[in-house]
């Protein structure tokens, strides 16, 4: 339990006491609501996995199952482990492998050069500094989407289609993450710097003995985010990456739908698995890190 | 980037030990069963001969593919074939310097090209104005009818063959618990198709054929304004439903045995076998009668839907001569009846066809000649093809109005007037393209 | 800025170059071509173009279906952006409220965040499937037809839906956390002055709220317009046809698909303004802020 709940317990706790004996009713409409908002976000999730564990003709015919089929093990195998392509180098198991490259190069990408922008930004003065800050603060003004077409030719005419450098580097160009860190270094008292001066520290000595340290906490917070953010990348995947040996898994989704505008029946089952599959790493790592999670999310607007 | 430099090392060496092989690439966008049999193709044809080892990669969507090929054109990473759709066939051709049409690449690497060894029906689409085959037929389909049988035994109907005979046989249909009809894709089987089928101009300039300046669709005209009154007409009998623009919303209810008719391609075949748990028969596309008049007592065939396979140019002289080596395979009798056989695509030459027939088998499934013998009919002065430029967005716009027409929201006549400028609009701009 | 800087002539640059070579290679660059090829009609393999002066943006902004398409961005904004914040305050302040599970309930209601848009897309074609989708069955048995894909509002009522389910968690996160922030002083002080709870909410919490919420209006509004592509390209099936899009899907449709390069830069270019607006009115926005907090 995080502080941040414990204090709100201790707060809520503060009407409780006193409405002790009316509250009942307010509390059951409380719970109903949020028993409601929880199956909401629950149900469709669930049900998803249960169909995928059926046949496709089942699923082609019936529609969503809520009971378990017995298609766990081949359904999951296939996604999993059996090959697709001619060259049979992709299937769910390198598209998982893709997903984490995506997804971990993105946020240590992104975290190293906003980290070192900052650093530069906030920590010296130094001509053109400002009107390196403007530059850098534009790019919070268009996202990738809109300069989509653009940004693909500029990717395939420095050959970088089906690369990983392609795949990632493109995403890191906005300055959400330099300006999550200057908000923080920012607020670290300059207190340290006189000290690390009188201690005859430099800038390069400071930046990795004193700062990096207090910034650990942040650091992963971001790294959450960014992980979420890159691992869950579709419409840039799905442009840059026409070589199977690439595809993503959230990627590897458009593929299977494919079949959903041909004349083959949609393989409803897979589609469902890789969704599961593709939700299932993000999940988990918000659910545990969800403290830090959360501080990182919420203190990025300050 | 590691695992580029590793590969890039691989390449290099196995380029070294395999001196003699030419390496071609072949993109295409057959996914599932059909990726499957293009990879068998492939297979089969790296293992018949030592000279040229075939590699195709999947690339997604039709239009995906298409401008995967552009990009990768214009980084001068471009494959060796690339498989085109018909919606495309312009964009392609009408680039100057793309392509390598198929007769040249083929008489350059010292081999005959007969076009006459080619069904009537697939020689025209993917040619030049001049009639030279640009593109090679390679997945070619006809839109079909597919029918619930017993469920037009239990109506005591026969399969219409024409849209008056629908228009008798649909309210017993009705009376016997069935929806009558559905369809899969209105642009390509209820306009492309209705004026091949009737032999009607579908756009100026020879329905584009003969130059991009000036094209104009003619698709604002009487008889498939009639045809589409009849449709709204019919599903407000409840004598046709349509079920959006996509292809399987429409296909299901016929599999779960609501639907009696079903319009479909000849390459739904292999599918509907395996999901339809009944059994269903297959005939042509119905026509008006009041349209053909009769002179034509089966209707005219039907343009080749599917797609064409394209030899990119920019590749040196031993990869084209490979490439060419791969279509003499492709189009051998033998692959092309194996490959029909698991698709249900059309066979696209003669002797291919004949060697379906000598093996028995049509009377073993009769359903599967269909697409062919459509394909085989009577040709007229407009059932060649069309060639008209940002023809995917031409598709959009119909798909939008006729959509507008069904749930009500247009009438007949203003969507096809907005088809008809939008269409022609984009045809304009595509026009300054090309300068 | 800090009041003490450390001072060195190449170090800051050296810093700054990896952050500056990205933003320029990947963002101005693009920008720039954007702009550039929005005045040409060109051809997609490169082998020719024309210069058309405004006609890619007068052909777009003239267009029936662009404006359409334009209308419903807005709708579609306004609607995904209220339902998502104010069902994720309802949920919030019941959450902060309760005295049991309090923190179960939170884990449950934000792991969504974490769901991908063409994943959620995938999960609102399933239930809203015209043939075996129980939301319609669901749908017809209060009577209602509903027939996604095929009509226009229905679609439209399906993708607000999934829209809506994703972007829910990413504002409890943040309304729950702001309603954590209120000193207890404050509360024991409401508590005291207001004897009605709604009323409490209307005159202490939510006042005090709505710099959060002002935030998350932003991020709200750019979600709606860009972050659900993917739920758009999911939905409507690789075949738009007469279902509703969204302006960004509509840039990619005509650049992609369509291969018209010239009116897909225009439109681009017509989202870069809309988004600057949008900016200098978030800006606003902040300075208004910094007098809450």
């Amino acid at each position: 339990m995080t502080v941040a709940e414990t204090r709100s317990d201790i707060v809520a706790a503060a009407p409780a006491v006193r409405h002790q004996r009316r509250i009942s009713w307010g509390a059951v409409g409380d719970h109903a609501i949020l028993i409601i908002g929880s199956l909401i976000m629950i149900v469709p999730v669930v049900l998803a996995f249960l169909t995928s564990t059926h046949d496709v003709v089942t699923i082609h015919r019936e529609g969503l199952q809520f009971l378990p089929g017995g298609e766990f093990a081949k359904t999951y195998g296939n996604v999993l482990f059996r090959s697709g392509g001619f060259t049979g180098e992709v299937n769910g198991v390198t598209m998982t492998v893709n997903s984490l490259i995506l997804g971990i190069g993105f946020a240590v990408g992104k975290i190293v050069v906003s980290m070192m922008a900052a650093y530069a930004i906030v920590y010296f003065r130094f001509p053109f500094g400002t009107f390196a800050f403007w530059m850098i603060f534009t790019t919070l003004l268009l996202p990738l989407e809109v300069r989509i077409l653009p940004s693909y030719e500029i990717v395939q005419s420095l050959g970088l289609t089906n690369t990983y450098t392609g795949l990632i580097v493109p995403l890191i160009a906005s300055a959400t993450g330099t300006f999550f860190f200057r908000q923080f270094f920012k607020s670290v008292p300059d207190e340290l710097v006189e000290a690390a001066r009188i201690d005859g520290a430099g800038p390069v000595k400071f930046f990795i003995d004193i700062l990096l340290p207090l910034s650990q906490t942040m650091i992963a917070a971001m790294f959450i985010i960014m992980f979420v953010y890159g691992w869950n990348q579709y419409l840039w995947p799905t442009l840059i990456t026409t070589d199977e040996g690439y595809f993503t898994l959230v990627r590897g989704i458009k593929q299977i739908l494919q079949v959903w505008i041909g004349s083959n029946i949609p393989e409803y089952g897979e589609a469902m698995a890789l969704a599961i599959l593709a939700m299932l790493p993000p999940v988990v790592i918000v659910v545990v890190f969800q403290s830090w999670f959360v501080k990182g999310l919420t203190e990025s607007d300050k | 980037m590691i695992r580029n430099l590793a590969a890039a090392a691989f390449l290099l060496s196995s380029t070294a030990l395999s001196f003699a092989q030419t390496e071609i690439t072949f993109w295409h966008a057959m996914g599932g069963a059909l990726g499957e049999s293009v990879n068998k193709i492939a297979e089969n044809f790296n293992a018949s001969q030592s000279d040229v080892k075939l590699t195709p990669v999947f690339k997604g969507t039709y239009e995906e593919n298409l401008t995967a090929g552009i990009a990768a054109f214009r980084a001068g990473e471009q494959p060796n074939i690339i498989q085109v759709f018909d919606a495309g066939a312009a964009t392609i051709i009408n680039a100057p310097g793309a392509v390598i049409a198929v007769e040249d690449i083929m008489t350059q690497a010292g081999m005959t090209f007969d076009i006459n060894a080619y069904i009537s029906g697939v020689r025209g689409f993917y040619a030049a104005p001049d009639g030279k085959m640009v593109g090679m037929p390679f997945n070619s389909s006809a839109p079909i009818m597919y029918y619930n049988i017993a469920a037009l035994e239990k109506a005591g109907v026969t399969p219409p063959k024409t849209w008056e005979e629908f228009e008798a046989a649909a309210p017993k249909l009705k009376e016997a618990g069935f929806i009558p009809l559905a369809q899969s894709h209105l642009p390509w089987i209820f306009t492309e198709n209705f004026h091949s089928r009737h032999n009607l101009p579908f756009a100026t300039n020879d329905n584009g054929y003969t130059g991009v300046e000036g094209t104009k669709l003619l698709v604002n005209n009487d008889a498939i304004k009639t045809h589409f009154t009849k449709l709204v007409e019919w599903k407000s009998n409840g004598m046709f439903e349509w079920y959006g623009a996509g292809w399987a919303d429409n296909q299901t209810p016929f599999e779960q045995e609501k639907v009696a008719i079903w319009l479909g391609s000849s390459g739904s075949f292999g599918g509907l076998k395996k999901s339809a748990q009944f059994e269903f028969g297959a005939a042509p596309l119905p026509f008006w009668k009041s349209i053909v008049g009769d002179a034509q007592p089966d209707g005219y065939q039907s343009f080749i839907g599917g797609a064409a396979l394209f030899a990119m140019s920019g590749k040196s002289e031993e990869e084209n001569k490979a490439v060419a080596k791969f279509f003499e395979y492709l189009t051998s009798a033998d692959v092309q009846y194996q490959w029909h056989k698991e698709t249900g695509y059309v066979p696209i030459t003669n002797a291919a066809y004949d060697a379906a027939k000598a093996d028995g088998y049509y009377t073993e499934t009769p359903a599967a000649e269909v697409g062919i013998t459509q394909l085989n009919l009577p040709a007229g002065e407009f059932t060649k093809g069309y060639r008209m430029g940002f023809y995917v967005q031409i598709r959009d716009v119909m798909n939008r109005e006729y959509g507008k027409i069904f749930t009500g929201e247009a009438t007949v006549e203003d969507a096809f007037k907005t088809i008809e400028e939008e269409g022609n609009a984009l045809l304009e701009r595509f026009a300054k393209t090309a300068s | 800025m800090k009041r003490v800087v450390f001072g060195h002539s190449w170090l800051p640059y050296a810093f700054l170059l990896p952050q500056m070579a990205i933003i320029v290679v990947f963002f101005y660059w693009p920008a720039a071509e954007a702009v550039r090829s929005s005045f040409y009609l060109e051809d997609p393999f490169g082998f020719g173009s024309t210069f058309v002066g405004l006609e890619n943006y007068t052909t777009a902004l003239t267009g029936n279906e662009y404006q359409r398409v334009a209308r419903f961005t807005a709708w579609f904004t306004v609607i995904v952006t209220f339902l998502s914040l104010a069902l994720a305050l309802l949920l919030a302040v019941k959450a902060d409220h309760v005295l049991r599970g309090a923190s179960t309930y939170k884990t449950l209601l934000m792991w969504v965040y974490a769901v991908a848009p063409p994943v959620a897309g995938i999960l609102g074609i399933l239930f809203f499937d015209q043939h075996i989708g129980p939301l319609v069955d669901l749908a017809a048995f209060f009577g209602w037809d509903m027939k996604v894909g095929v009509n226009y509002n229905d679609t439209a009522i399906a993708m607000i839906t999934v829209s809506v389910w994703k972007q829910v968690p990413v504002n409890f996160i943040f309304f729950l956390s702001g309603l954590q922030s209120i000193p207890r002083s404050v509360r024991e002080a409401a508590l005291i002055d207001c004897q009605s709870a709604t009323r409490r909410f209307f005159t202490v919490t939510f006042p005090l709220l709505a710099p959060t919420g002002f935030f998350l209006l932003i991020i709200n509004i750019t979600y709606a317009l860009f972050d659900t592509f993917g739920v758009v390209d999911i939905m409507t099936k690789n075949e738009p046809a007469n279902n509703p899009v969204t302006l960004v899907y509509k840039v990619y449709l005509d650049g992609f698909r369509g291969n018209d390069l010239g009116g897909s830069s225009a439109q681009s270019v017509i989202l870069m303004v809309l988004v600057l607006a949008l900016t200098v009115f978030q800006f606003r926005l902040i300075e208004r802020r910094v007098h809450y907090t």
